[in-house]
This record gives C-alpha cells, structure tokens and sequence, in this order.
C-alpha cells in the first residue's frame, strides 16, 4: 500500500511519530516535507499533519484528487488543535473539512500512531471510554467553594475538578498520554463528543455554584442582573479560552477573534495564556525542540524568581536535553527502532511526549520508584510580574500570570 | 436613557433578541405585562424555557449562530428559582460565556442574564428595555456580533 505522508505548517511531532509506520512491509511510504512543491502522483492513502490555513486548499484539493483515501492525523490538522488559539487574533487556522470533504481523521495532540494504522488499514476504530472511566480519581461533582490554577500534589484520588483545578477529562476520551497520571490536568486533546469546549465551559460554571457572581440591580424597573464588573467567577480563570479551547477553537462554533495580532502566529499562540500553563503548551507544539522549549521558558522563570531545583531535577532535565539530541539523529535517519526507543526514554522521564511531568520547580509525578520523589517534587509556585529574557525566549507577565509579550526564536 | 433614544440606524441592527424565560416567574412576569397591556421592543423573540438553568452555552451559541444579535435569560429572583438554583447557575455560565467574548475581542453585552417577578409585568419590560439599551450601546462601540460570525 502506498502511503505519502504529508507535512503542512508548525509543529511537527505528529510527522515525526509517523516514522514508527516506517519498518512496516505492508506500507510503502513516502514523507513529504514541502507538500506545496510535490510532484502529484496517485496514491493509496494521504496522511496530513500540521495545522492548515487557506493558503493550503490547492495544495490539499491536488492531494485530495490524487488518493484514494486522506487520513487527517494530530489535532492540529483535524480541528486546528493547538495553533487554532492564534485564531482569537485573528488567524484563520482551520480543520481538514473546511478544505476537503470525506477524510478520515486521527484526533490527539500528540495523535495516536497505533490509532493511525488503524485508520490507514480501513478497519473498524475500537470504541473507547470517557477518560473518567480509567481515571485513577474519582469525581462527586459537588459545587465547588473556590477555583484554583495550581495546586499541591498531596491528593491523588479526588478528581481534580472536585480540588477546584479544571480537568477536561469529561469530555475526552481514553487516551495513551494520559497527562493526569503525571498531575496534570487533561485539556481535552481527544474530544468525545462534539464542541467539546463549550460543553465544559457549561460543566465547569456549573460547578461553580457557590462561588459569588456578581449581580447589580437594574433601574428600569426590571429586578436583578448580572454586573459588568468582574467578580471571583471571572477573577479565578483568567484566560477562559486557553483553559476550554486549547485544541478545539476553530470548530467551537465562535466567532473568530478580533484582538490585534503580533504577526507571528506562535508568539499569538500563547499570548493571553497563563504562566503556569506555558510548559504545558510549549511541551505540545514544540515539535522536534518541545524539550528545549519547555526547559528554556521554566528556567528563565526560575533563575529570575530564584526558584530552587535540586540536582536530581536538573539530572532528570539533562537527561531530556540528550535525548532531544538523539531524537534529532532518529528522526533524521528515520529510523523507526531509534525511534521508538528514545521516545520511550522520553516518556519515562516527561510523562508523555508532551511533557505533562515537566514542570516549575520539578517534576509532578515520581520517575522512578528506587527515587526518593521529595528530590524533585514540584510545588505551588508565586506569579510574579515581569519581563524575563534568556537568549531566544523573551516572555512579559502581568500581575496574574497572563502572558502579555511574547517572543520565541525558532530553530 | 430610554429605547425612543437609539438611533435608526443603531436599532436597523437590533431585529433579533432571542430571550429565554424560565416557565415561572419570566413567563409569569411576561404574561403580567400582556395582561396590563403594556409595550416592549418587537426585536424580543421570547421562547419558553422549564428554568434557566436548563440554558447553557450550547443554546446560547446555536441561537447566536443562527441570526441571533443577542441572547437573555430572564428566571425567577435570586433565591426564588421554583427548582432549586437554575438562576444562579444559568448566571454562572452566562458570567463565563461574556468573559470568552471579551477574549476573543468582542463587547460582553451579547449574552445576559437578569430576573424578573411574576406579579410584576413591568419587570420583564424593564428587562427587555434594559437589553436593548445595552446591546444598543456595544454596537455603537464595538459593532455587532455577526461582525465575526
Ligand atoms: S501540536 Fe500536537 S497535534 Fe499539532 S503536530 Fe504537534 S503534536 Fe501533533
Ligand atoms: S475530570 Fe479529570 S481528574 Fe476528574 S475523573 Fe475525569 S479525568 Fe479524572
Ligand atoms: S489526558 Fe492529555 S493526552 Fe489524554 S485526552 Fe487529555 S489532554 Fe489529551
């Protein structure tokens, strides 16, 4: 079976993942990195990775008429996933069905690889759970009495929606990363039902109950309403569509962002986000340098606040910084069993290929059981104001951890 | 101010305001201002709901999507929902959904929320003249919903 794998814009560990199809004598595969200058050829299957903009249709419409099937692969090109967020200024990054019709699609941010085969085989998808279901946590879904952005590590089997900390696991399905096993709360990257996002914003006010929303009283004559002013609903989430929409902005049904944009759409990505939350977008959509990323943003923030890390933890961090480097070498030679075995090693020390582990001050979860997890556990950290710099990160915070500037240097 | 005050071609954009009214004290205060005869903006298009609280931001949305220039809820007083707090939490969503609006750089006066009483018909006219005042005002400053839409 032919299969040609397509690489549009932005990050590309999806792409890179398809390198583990690559030992497979039934495929006969090809990688396309410059999807605009490709030689048009009929194929079997077409699989399309990276998020897409308009400037895209012929380029997907050429490959469209040339294959059998097209398979979109990672939420980046099926709902817009992570990139979509540039969309509240104004970018128009869009899904695969907004360009072609009948495409199969592999949802995940990182999308699955063994879900992939299954998609680019024809056969039947395996039904799967609510991410609830295999939840080491359990949930009452009593109302809440406060929202919190962090917090501590010390219980590991309320739901984290019950601790007051949003978890998107209600509406996404089961999944291989499992970002809460490593303490971070699952944003929703495998949605199981559809505009997933506003669901949870409808799930989460709820929620809410007994929290004070602010009302005024109205003059002409009608009785109460609600006031312009912000109140603790709005005050503890300050950055609502980073928190609801992270993958799924483009399909949520809202209307397209007018706030001016920086003119590059990373820097646009995570504008308006919240400190805490960087390592874990930048662990997203960092592509092959996700690990420097990440690592470069939580050090900068940690020099400049004097927050310590013990030698473990900046163990634990060399060793990913090394195994980035070896990934360079796998993905360039393409070679599926480096690969695999170096993602593994990731895995092991990241929590998964986004890196729910890595964190401020830490890690969120045990490495290995012979540690001892004090080492290099991650605590609650203070939100301080500021401009931090070191070589190609630069990044501005406001008093509430929103991030107000930002500038990263690719490559 | 008063709705006479909007001018024409602020209120050409104002056609329609899609109100949801809980089944008690919105309708019932509704029903006190059909009774009493009294007037109110003919961009309001009420529909029926059990509670507030039965409206999320799905409908909301959807109405929004499909023509709608604003969306309201009107239920009972705050400690009166004949349920048990539909009005309260249909305000909590409501708070939510205004501030995923400001995010995205639009007027947060699309979608609200007020109360009204059921013996009392001139509750439901203040809040739909309260509306249209607002929503008049946000498309003097920002433009209207479908701007973006
Ligand atoms: S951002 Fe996520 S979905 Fe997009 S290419 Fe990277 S890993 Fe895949
Ligand atoms: S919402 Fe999150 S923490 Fe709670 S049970 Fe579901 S997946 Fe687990
Ligand atoms: S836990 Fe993480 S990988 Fe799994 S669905 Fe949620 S965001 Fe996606």
């Amino acid at each position: 079976m032919d299969v040609r794998i397509f690489q549009f814009n932005g990050c590309n560990k999806c792409f890179n993942e398809t390198i583990l199809l690559n030992g497979e004598s039934k495929y006969k595969i090809e990688f396309i990195e410059d999807p605009k200058n490709w030689k048009e050829m009929k194929t079997d299957v077409s699989v399309i990775t990276g998020y897409l903009l308009p400037e895209d249709k012929d380029t997907l419409e050429k490959i469209k008429s040339n294959s059998k099937r097209v398979v979109g692969y990672g939420n980046c090109t099926t709902m817009g996933g992570i990139f979509a967020l540039a969309n509240q200024r104004g970018y128009e990054v869009s899904p695969l069905s907004s360009f072609i019709e009948e495409t199969e699609k592999v949802n995940g941010c990182l999308g699955e690889i063994e879900e992939l085969s299954v998609a680019i085989n024809s056969e039947a998808a395996p039904k799967l759970q609510n991410l609830c279901a295999v939840c080491a946590r359990e949930t009452t879904c009593d109302y809440l009495e406060s929202v919190h952005r962090q917090i501590e590590l010390e219980d590991e089997t309320t739901c984290f929606n019950d601790l007051g900390y949003l978890c998107n696991g209600f509406v996404a399905k089961e999944c291989k990363e499992r970002c809460i096993d490593y303490n971070a709360p699952c944003r929703g990257c495998k949605p199981i039902i559809d505009r997933s996002g506003i669901r949870m914003l409808g799930m989460f006010g709820t929620l809410m109950g007994n929290i004070e929303v602010a009302t005024e009283h109205s003059e002409l004559g009608a009785t109460d309403k609600l006031a312009d002013r912000d109140d603790d609903i709005t005050d503890s989430l300050p950055d609502v569509l980073g928190n609801f929409f992270r993958f799924t902005l483009s399909t949520s049904g809202l209307p397209r962002g007018r706030i001016p944009s920086s003119g590059n759409i990373l820097n646009d990505v995570f504008t308006g986000r919240l400190i805490e939350e960087l390592p874990l977008i930048s662990g997203l959509l960092g592509g092959n340098r996700s690990i420097s990323l990440t690592l470069k943003i939580i050090e900068t923030y940690e020099t400049a606040n004097s927050i310590e890390v013990s030698e473990q933890t900046k163990k634990y961090r060399k060793e990913l910084l090394d195994l980035e480097s070896q990934l360079q070498e796998a993905i360039k030679s393409k070679d599926p069993k480096q690969y695999k075995k170096i993602t593994d090693e990731i895995r092991k020390i990241g929590g998964n290929m986004n890196l729910s582990n890595v964190y401020f001050g830490g890690f969120k979860a045990q490495i290995d059981d012979k540690d001892n997890f004090e080492d290099y556990k991650a605590h609650v950290f203070d939100v301080v104001e500021g401009t931090y710099k070191n070589g190609s990160v630069e990044f501005t915070i406001d008093p509430i951890g929103i991030v107000k500037e930002i500038k990263i240097k690719e490559g | 101010m008063s709705c006479e005050d909007i001018e024409p071609e602020v209120m050409e954009k104002i056609q329609d305001i899609v109100v949801f009214m809980c089944n008690e004290c919105g309708q019932g205060s509704a029903n006190t201002a059909g009774v009493a005869r009294m007037a109110y903006n003919p961009a309001i298009r009420i529909v029926r709901v059990q509670c507030t609280g039965q409206v999320g931001p799905i409908q909301i949305m959807d109405a929004l999507n499909n023509g709608a220039d604003a969306v309201a809820c009107v239920g009972c007083c705050l400690g009166a929902c004949h349920f048990f707090n539909g009005n309260i939490l249909s305000m909590h969503r409501i708070k939510l959904l205004k501030k995923v609006f400001k995010e995205l750089g639009y007027s947060d006066q699309f979608v609200n929320q007020y109360t009204s009483r059921a013996a009392e018909g001139e509750t439901a006219v203040g809040d739909f003249e309260d509306l249209v005042i607002r929503l008049s005002n946000a498309i003097r400053e920002e433009g209207t919903i479908k701007d973006g839409c």
